[in-house]
C-alpha cells in the first residue's frame, strides 16, 4: 500500500495526488500540518524525512522524498501504459528531466510568493519572487507556442502529457496566489485547461475545475 | 511649493485621461483567432480594462467586460459551456451574444423578472486577429483583410505603448529592414520580394504593450515554423531592450471606470412594470413547414441584439389584423440571434393562426414583445419529466435543450396523432434517446401511458405539462392522485376553454396605492385598473399566461383561470386580474 | 486609496492581530501589517501582550484580550467589544483553526462569508452541491442594540451530512455580524438545542490585503482539532481564488456598481450598514 504524507495546500503534494489519480491507484494520506503547527519539523516527521519536507510517500515501506523523485518512481513503476515516463525513449527521458528541473526551480520563485502572500513566509523577497516566476512563464509559454505550431498539446510531447507536464501544474496554476498574474501567458492558460480535462484529474483549493472539453 | 506640483500633477493625469479616452474610440487587436481555441475563455486588456473574451460553438466571439455584473468575479476563470458563458462564484449563465443572465441558480423557481446585462464592446475578427475597443466607431475600422497570412507569436512587452512604437521601426532598421510608419499607427516592415509584416501594438496598460504581427504570405509547415521562430526571436531581443529602458519607470496603472448598472437592478427586483406592448420589431427570415399543420417561424431583430429569453418563455405577436397571440420559443441556449416559433393551425380557432398560415411570409415585419416567462423550468431538479401533447412540444422543447446542454437528467414524452404531426424533427434528433414518441394512442391509451410515466413521483423530481386541455387536465390529475406534490408539477394551458362568468360587482381596494375602484359585471379588474391608470403586465388576457397576477391581501376570490394551481388557489392570495373576480364585495389587492 | 487616517471609522476600532494560541508559549517578536503600518507583538514571561508600531518600543498601543484573540487599536480605542457569550459557557472547545493571507479588502470576506448562494460552486460536495442550488427566504435585520447585522432562518442544501446519509439535507444557519470586520457563523450542534460557533476575524493589512483569523467555538466529541483545522483551510483556500478574482477588490457600498438578488439580502444589509457608518477604508463609494 502506498502511503502519501500530504499537505493540502501543498503544490509539491498536488503532483502526487494528480499523479496517483491518474494512474488510478489506491493510496492513504497521512495528513501533515504544514501551518499553522509546522508538523513537518515536529521529531516524528524529521525521522521520516530528515529534510522536513513534503510530500514523502512510503510504497510498502520504500521511502521516498522530493516531488519529482517520487513522480519518477511512481510513473516507471505502475504507468502501464508507459506514456507518463517513458523509460525506453531516452530523448524523451532528457527533454522530461529538464522540465522536471523547470518544475522544481518553480518552488523558488512562484511557490515562495504564494507563501508571501498567504502564509506569511516574510524572509522571502517578495519582488524577486515574483519577477523570476515571470521570466520563467515566458520561457514556458514560449515554448508551449511552439509546441501548439508542431501540432503538441503538452510540454515534452504530442499526443499524451508526461510527469514534466504535472510538475509544471500546481505552482502556475497558484501563480495568482502569490501576485503573479498570467494575463500575459496566452499559450500557458490554454495549456492549464487542456491539463484539467485529463481524464482522472483533480482539483485542490485554488485551482478551479475547467468545463466539458471540446 | 506642494501646491505648485499637485497641481501640475493633476494636469498630467488629466492629460493622461484625455490621451485614453481617445484612444478608446480607436480599434486595436487584443487578441490572435489562433488564442481562442474551443471552449476556452481568453483573459484580454485594453487600456486598462480587462475582457473575458470567447468563442462560442457557433463561431460567434463575445467580447465581455471581465466582470460578473453579480458579485464582480472575472468571467475569464469562468466556463466556456458552448453556448452560455457560467461564472464560477454562483453559477449564473450568461447568453452568447447577448451577454444577458439567462440563469440564477439561487431562485430556481424564478424567471428573472428582469434582464441583466454584461458590458459588451465591438468586435471584429480580421487578418487572423480579434480586434475591439471599448468605444470603437464601427465605420472608423480601416483595416483590410490579407487573403493570404501568417499571424506571429504575440510578444507582451513591459513597456509603454508609445515607447514600442516609437522604436520598433529603428530597431528593424537596425537589422536593415526598411519599413512604414503608417497613419493609422500600424508599423509596415519590408522582408523584401513583395513580403511585409504588418505590426501594431496593442496598449494593454500603461506600462503594458503587446507587438502583434501579420505576414502578408501564407507559409508552408516547414517554412511557416522557422520563420515564426525566427520573427519571435528578433522581437523578443527588441523586448528586452524596451524592458531595459523602461525598467525604472514608475507609472500608475490605468483607471477603467467602473459604470453604474441602472437604478432597478441596484436592488433586488420588485415587479415588472409593462403592459401589453409590441416592444420589439422582428422580421420572418424563414418560414417552414415542420408539420402537417405546425409551420415553424424565424424571427429575426432588425438591428442591435433581441432582449434575453429563458426557456418557458413566450412572447407576444401582434398581428396586422390586430390580433395579439401568444407563442412560446422554441430557442435552445445560446441560439440568441433569433426567435423560433411553432404556430399551429387551429381551424375553429379565433384566427390568429389561420392569419399566420394564409398570410405571414418571409420577410414580413411582426410586432412583438419581449420575452416574458411565466412559466420557468428549474433546474435544480434532479430528474425531469416533460409532457407534450401536440403544439405543447414548444415551450418544452426550450426547455430540454436547456437541460440537455447543462448534462441534467430528463426524459421526453410528445403525444401525437400520427407521423405527420411530429413537429421539430432536428432538434428531436439532437436530444436523441431521452425523446419518445407516443403516436396514434386512444384517449384510454394516453392516459394509461401517462400513469405510467409517472408511476414515481420523487425526490428532487419535477414534471412540466404542456397540451391541449383534455390532456392536460388529466394528467394533472393522474399526478395527484400518484402523489406528485403541487409544486412538483408545472404546466402551460395555451388558452383557457372554460366559460368565463363576469356578472358580478365588487370593490377592489389598492393597498399601496390608497385607491378604491369598482368593478361592474361585464369589466375586468385588469380593465378597470388600466382605466384608471394603475398599469399592469398582461398577455394573454385569458386566465392562461400568469402574466397579469398580483397578490391579494383580503377578500374571497373566484378564480376563473387555468394558471394557478391548487395550493396557490388554496393560499388565497393570488389572483388573476384579467378573468379572475371577488365572491366577497370587496378585495384587497397589494398594488 | 484612503489612509486610516482619513477614517476614523476604521481607526477607532479593534483589530485582531493574532490568535493567543499562536504567540503563546514563546518569547518570540512576531510581526504584521495593520491599516498599513508595521507592528511588532509579543508575549511576555507573565503573559503580557506587548504591541508597539514599528520603531517605537517603548509606546504600547492598546490592546485588548478576549476571545481568544489578540486585539489592537491604532486610534482612541471603544470601551467595548462586541459580546460573544457562547465563547465562555461551559462544555465548548474554543479553538483558533488557521490564518490565511488573501488578497482583498476585508468587506468582501466577510460578505463571502455570509453567503450561501456560493457553496454548490465553491464548495461543491462539502457544503452544497448542484443542482440543489436554491437560497430559500430567511430574515435578515440591522439591529441597533447590538448594533450589528443578523441574518436568521438560513437554510440550505447541504450533501452527506453525515456519513450514513445518502441524501442531503437542510442545515441551517444563523449569520451575525457584530463588528465591521468580524462574523460569526452558528450552526447546529451535537448538543440539543445549542449551536456550534465558527469565527471569522479578519485583519485589515491594507485595503486589499488582509488576514483571515478562523477559529470555533463548538461543541465537539469525535473530531481532532488537526481535522477541524483542516476543514477550516480547504473552506478558506477555496474562497481565496474567488476573492483574488473580483473586481473593485475594496467592496462597492454604491448600490448601482452589482446587481444583488433576494439571495444576497445580508449583503445589502451589510453593505448599507457600513455606509450609514460612513466606513471608506476597503470600500468604493462611488
Ligand atoms: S459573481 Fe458571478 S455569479 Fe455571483
Ligand atoms: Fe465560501
Amino acid at each position: 500500500m502506498i502511503k502519501l504524507y500530504d499537505y493540502l495546500l501543498s503544490g509539491n503534494c498536488f503532483k502526487i495526488r494528480l499523479i496517483l489519480s491518474f494512474l488510478n491507484l489506491n493510496y492513504e494520506k497521512i495528513h501533515i500540518e504544514f501551518y499553522p503547527s509546522e508538523e513537518h519539523k515536529s521529531e516524528n516527521f524529521l525521522q521520516i524525512n530528515p529534510l522536513g519536507q513534503l510530500p514523502v510517500i512510503s510504497d510498502d515501506g520504500f521511502i521516498l522524498r522530493d516531488a519529482q523523485a517520487i513522480l519518477v518512481y511512481l510513473a516507471s513503476k505502475y504507468d502501464k501504459g508507459g506514456t507518463w515516463y517513458p523509460v525506453k525513449n531516452t530523448d524523451k527521458i532528457g527533454m522530461i528531466s529538464q522540465w522536471l528541473a523547470f518544475g522544481d526551480s518553480l518552488t523558488g520563485s512562484a511557490s515562495a510568493a504564494r507563501l508571501h502572500d498567504t502564509l506569511f513566509y516574510h524572509h522571502f523577497n517578495i519582488e524577486k519572487c515574483r519577477a523570476m516566476a515571470h521570466s520563467q512563464f515566458r520561457i514556458l509559454d514560449e515554448h508551449l507556442f511552439f509546441q501548439e505550431e508542431l501540432g503538441n498539446d503538452w510540454i515534452c510531447d504530442g499526443v499524451t502529457p508526461t510527469i514534466a507536464d504535472i510538475a509544471c501544474f500546481p505552482y502556475i496554476a497558484l501563480s495568482e496566489e502569490g501576485g503573479i498574474s498570467r494575463i500575459s501567458y496566452p499559450a500557458i492558460r490554454r495549456w492549464l485547461d487542456r491539463f484539467k480535462r485529463i481524464e482522472r484529474f483533480v482539483v485542490m483549493p485554488g485551482v478551479f475545475p475547467a468545463g466539458p472539453g471540446p | 511649493m506642494t501646491n505648485v506640483r499637485e497641481n501640475n500633477l493633476r494636469k498630467i493625469i488629466c492629460m493622461e485621461k484625455n490621451k485614453i479616452y481617445a484612444l478608446r474610440k480607436k480599434w486595436f487587436p487584443i487578441a490572435s483567432s489562433s488564442d481562442l481555441v474551443k471552449r476556452h475563455v481568453f483573459q484580454a486588456q485594453l487600456l486598462g480594462r480587462e475582457f473575458a473574451v470567447w468563442r462560442a460553438d457557433d463561431g460567434n466571439v463575445n467580447v465581455w467586460e471581465n466582470r460578473c455584473l453579480h458579485r464582480g468575479v472575472r468571467l475569464s476563470i469562468g466556463i466556456n459551456q458552448g453556448s452560455e458563458l457560467k461564472c464560477q462564484y454562483h453559477g449564473w449563465r450568461y447568453a452568447n451574444r447577448t451577454a444577458g443572465c439567462t440563469y440564477i441558480p439561487a431562485h430556481p423557481a424564478d424567471a428573472p423578472a428582469r434582464t441583466i446585462c454584461n458590458n459588451t464592446y465591438p468586435v471584429k475578427e480580421f487578418i487572423g486577429m480579434i480586434w475591439s475597443g471599448e468605444d470603437a466607431i464601427e465605420n472608423d475600422f480601416s483595416y483590410k483583410e490579407l487573403s493570404k497570412r501568417t499571424v506571429l507569436r504575440p510578444v507582451p512587452i513591459n513597456a509603454p505603448n508609445d515607447l514600442v512604437q516609437k522604436n520598433l521601426l529603428n530597431y528593424y532598421s537596425e537589422l536593415n529592414f526598411d519599413g512604414l510608419l503608417l497613419n493609422d499607427g500600424s508599423i509596415e516592415i519590408n522582408l523584401g520580394g513583395k513580403k511585409k509584416i504588418l505590426f501594431f501594438i496593442q496598449p494593454q496598460d500603461s506600462k503594458l504593450s503587446v507587438v502583434r504581427g501579420v505576414l502578408n504570405a501564407t507559409l508552408s509547415d516547414e517554412k511557416r515554423y522557422h520563420f515564426l521562430k525566427e520573427q519571435n526571436f528578433i522581437i523578443e531581443r527588441f523586448r528586452e531592450k524596451m524592458e531595459q529602458i523602461s525598467e525604472n519607470l514608475n507609472l500608475e496603472p490605468m483607471v477603467a471606470e467602473i459604470e453604474e448598472i441602472s437604478n432597478d437592478l441596484g436592488e433586488p427586483p420588485t415587479k415588472e412594470d409593462c403592459g401589453r406592448k409590441a416592444e420589439l420589431r422582428l422580421h420572418v427570415s424563414e418560414r417552414i413547414l415542420t408539420s402537417r399543420d405546425v409551420v415553424s417561424l424565424k424571427l429575426k431583430g432588425i438591428e442591435g441584439q433581441l432582449p434575453t429569453f429563458h426557456p418557458g418563455a413566450h412572447i407576444d405577436l401582434h398581428l396586422q389584423n390586430g390580433l395579439i397571440r401568444q407563442y412560446s420559443l422554441v430557442n435552445g441556449p445560446g441560439e440568441t440571434d433569433h426567435y423560433r416559433i411553432g404556430v399551429k393551425l387551429e381551424k375553429d380557432g379565433r384566427g390568429g393562426s389561420q392569419y399566420i398560415h394564409n398570410n405571414v411570409k418571409v420577410g414580413d415585419l411582426l410586432a412583438t414583445s419581449a420575452p416574458r416567462n411565466n412559466f420557468p423550468l428549474r433546474r435544480d431538479s434532479l430528474y425531469t419529466i416533460f409532457i407534450a401533447g401536440g403544439i405543447g412540444i414548444t415551450p418544452l422543447l426550450s426547455m430540454s435543450k436547456a437541460l440537455h446542454s447543462m448534462e441534467l437528467d430528463y426524459e421526453f414524452h410528445y403525444f401525437v396523432q400520427s407521423e405527420k404531426d411530429i413537429s421539430f424533427k432536428e432538434t428531436l434528433k439532437i436530444l436523441g434517446e431521452r425523446v419518445i414518441i407516443h403516436k396514434g394512442l386512444s384517449q384510454e391509451n394516453t392516459i394509461n401511458k401517462v400513469r405510467k410515466i409517472l408511476q414515481k413521483p420523487g425526490y428532487y423530481k419535477n414534471l412540466y405539462v404542456c397540451g391541449p386541455g383534455p390532456m392536460l387536465e388529466a394528467t394533472l390529475k393522474i399526478a395527484s392522485d400518484l402523489k406528485w406534490a403541487d409544486d412538483t408539477i408545472h404546466f402551460e394551458y395555451f388558452k383557457n376553454d372554460r366559460k368565463i362568468n363576469n356578472d358580478s360587482n365588487f370593490e377592489i381596494e389598492l393597498a399601496r396605492s390608497a385607491l378604491t375602484l369598482t368593478v361592474s359585471a361585464g369589466k375586468t379588474i385588469l380593465e378597470i385598473l388600466r382605466e384608471n391608470g394603475v398599469d399592469l403586465p398582461s398577455s394573454c388576457e385569458q386566465g392562461a399566461c400568469g402574466t397579469c397576477k398580483v397578490n391579494v391581501i383580503r377578500g374571497d376570490i373566484d378564480h376563473q383561470d387555468v394558471y394557478l394551481n391548487a395550493t396557490e388557489r388554496a393560499n388565497k392570495n393570488i389572483m388573476m386580474t384579467c378573468v379572475s373576480r371577488s365572491l366577497s364585495d370587496r378585495l384587497i389587492l397589494d398594488i | 486609496m484612503v489612509s486610516a487616517f482619513q477614517d476614523p471609522v476604521i481607526l477607532n476600532q479593534w483589530h485582531p492581530i493574532s490568535s493567543l494560541e499562536e504567540i503563546n508559549p514563546s518569547e518570540k517578536t512576531f510581526q504584521t501589517l495593520l491599516l498599513d503600518e508595521e507592528i511588532l507583538y509579543k508575549m511576555d514571561k507573565e503573559n503580557k501582550v506587548l504591541v508597539w508600531r514599528k520603531g517605537s518600543r517603548d509606546e504600547n498601543l492598546p490592546t485588548k484580550l478576549a476571545y481568544g484573540f489578540v486585539w489592537v487599536c491604532l486610534g482612541n480605542p471603544p470601551e467595548t467589544l462586541f459580546l460573544f457569550p457562547e465563547f465562555d459557557e461551559p462544555n465548548r472547545k474554543n479553538k483558533a483553526t488557521g490564518v490565511i493571507g488573501v488578497n482583498t479588502s476585508a468587506g468582501r470576506a466577510i460578505e463571502n462569508f455570509c453567503d450561501m448562494g456560493h457553496f454548490p460552486y465553491v464548495h461543491k460536495g462539502i457544503l452544497g452541491e448542484e443542482p440543489h442550488t436554491e437560497v430559500k427566504n430567511y430574515d435578515v435585520e440591522i439591529s441597533d442594540e447590538p448594533d450589528e447585522v443578523l441574518a436568521t432562518n438560513c437554510k440550505f442544501f447541504q450533501p452527506r451530512a453525515n456519513v450514513t446519509s445518502t441524501k442531503g439535507v437542510d442545515a441551517d444557519y444563523i449569520y451575525r455580524v457584530p463588528h465591521i470586520n468580524c462574523a460569526l457563523l452558528y450552526k447546529s450542534s451535537i448538543v440539543a438545542g445549542k449551536l456550534d460557533v465558527i469565527v471569522l476575524f479578519v485583519q485589515p493589512m491594507r485595503e486589499e490585503q488582509i488576514r483571515a483569523h478562523t477559529a470555533m467555538c463548538i461543541f465537539d466529541d469525535s473530531s481532532t482539532e488537526k481535522d477541524i483545522r483542516l476543514f477550516q483551510q480547504l473552506i478558506f483556500g477555496q474562497d481565496k481564488p474567488i476573492l483574488e478574482n473580483q473586481h473593485p477588490k475594496r467592496l462597492p457600498l454604491n448600490p448601482r456598481m452589482e446587481t444583488p438578488i433576494r439571495a444576497d439580502k445580508t449583503a445589502i444589509s451589510y453593505r448599507r450598514w457600513l455606509l450609514n457608518k460612513g466606513l471608506k477604508y476597503g470600500t468604493v463609494a462611488n
